[in-house]
């Protein structure tokens, strides 16, 4: 196996953050979340969240079915690039490094299906 | 386009032989139940080929007490979620075969397993984590500009083990060549962590294929071989332990699961 330098430039798809790296400016751990409603799902006060790079798509469905008082018997739907619903133990960290930019990870909600 | 239809098939047919017993503390008849042993496929998800094991054990269980039905290895709770043989590779051992899955039908373990709450929940959770690949490979551009029928095609060639009708499908999902792949869909799986799934393209800006080396080094580099070649860690997909000079796209192409995932289990041997 050769020994090729791992961080050769262009390995990484990554995006790069435009001007100054918001990962930096914010604490390592944790990730800006942006939660958007779609379909009419009732809409969040407050709409951005620093969220530990640990926590996982399952955790933040909980807490917004919390946050926008969802019954029981109610669904909550969140979507990825308004395409895809995460699995529930997918990170938070995974979703930022591979479909976040600018330093955020929009999520869009709703209850009923919207996309898919 | 993947051409090596021989290694599709054989990566499609692999199986796992598997024994399942009930726990012995959820006995609630006098007799044991006897083992119950299938054939799984590697390809397929546990909801979708348990039914016979729920009915073999479930009249033994006493109905008031029983909660939905789970598995658990060496202590270690089965997430459905994640494809059968990826299961195996991580939590199983190849020289102790069948496997033997113990079946639960009590106390839940709610923090580490989400519920399955039928087939359903199985078939919007895969469709939905093969519109994320194709995100990662396409923007998501052959999804969408797929029909209804042929997602319904795509499921039911996974859930009836119909190699032909499945792959009439995923080819156009594993085609390169008016698109290269935008990165390699892929997820390192660990016992005792989140999986990790990072972008990494297939090849470097010199247009150098990037090797299954390359990602291990860069993400679990203490499962590396070390320069004399000797690693205390194996490195496996679909049950083997590919040389790891091998490309990433081509493993992509022709190793990953239906859910059009690269599944990469690190074990320590």
């Amino acid at each position: 196996v050769p020994d090729r330098k791992m961080s050769s430039p262009g390995l990484m798809a990554t995006s790069p953050p435009q001007g100054d790296d918001p990962k930096e400016s914010l604490d390592e751990e944790k990730v800006t979340v942006l939660l958007r409603p779609t379909a009419g799902a009732p809409i969040l006060k407050n709409k951005k969240y620093n969220v530990s790079r640990d926590k996982t798509a399952g955790w933040i469905n909980s807490f917004l079915r919390k946050r926008i008082k969802c019954l029981p018997d109610e669904q909550v739907f969140l979507y990825v690039s308004q395409a895809f619903v995460p699995s529930p133990d997918q990170t938070v960290s995974n979703l930022y490094e591979c479909f976040g930019s600018d330093g955020k990870l929009v999520l869009h909600y709703c209850k009923t299906q919207a996309w898919g | 386009m993947a051409e090596d239809t021989e290694v599709l098939r054989e990566v499609w047919n692999g199986r796992i032989p598997v024994c399942f017993r009930l726990d012995s503390h959820e006995l609630s008849s006098i007799e044991e139940p006897e083992p119950y042993f299938l054939l799984l496929p590697r390809m397929s998800y546990l909801p979708l080929v348990t039914d016979k094991v729920k009915l073999h054990f479930q009249k033994t269980v006493s109905q008031e007490e029983g909660d939905e039905m789970w598995f658990e290895y060496d202590d270690q709770p089965l997430k459905w979620q994640h494809p059968i043989g990826v299961l195996f590779d991580l939590h199983g051992n190849p020289d102790q075969v069948p496997w033997n899955v113990t079946v639960h039908f009590k106390r839940f373990p709610e923090d580490e397993l989400i519920r399955c709450p039928g087939e359903e929940a199985v078939e919007s959770l895969f469709m939905s984590t093969v519109k994320e690949a194709d995100f990662l490979k396409h923007r998501g551009a052959v999804m969408n500009a797929m029909h209804a029928k042929e997602h319904r095609q795509f499921w039911l060639g996974l859930k009836n083990d119909r190699f032909d009708q499945f792959w009439e499908v995923n080819r156009r999902l594993m085609a390169v060549s008016s698109d290269p792949f935008r990165s390699i869909p892929y997820r390192i799986h660990q016992t005792d962590k989140p999986f990790i799934q990072e972008p990494v393209k297939p090849t470097t800006t010199e247009d150098e294929p990037i090797l299954l080396s390359d990602l291990i080094r860069e993400k679990i580099p203490h499962a590396a071989p070390t320069e004399s070649g000797e690693s205390t860690y194996q490195i496996l997909v679909q049950g083997i332990q590919p040389p790891l000079t091998t490309p990433l796209q081509y493993l992509s192409e022709h190793f990953s699961h239906p859910d059009n995932f690269l599944h990469i289990a690190i074990v320590c041997r």
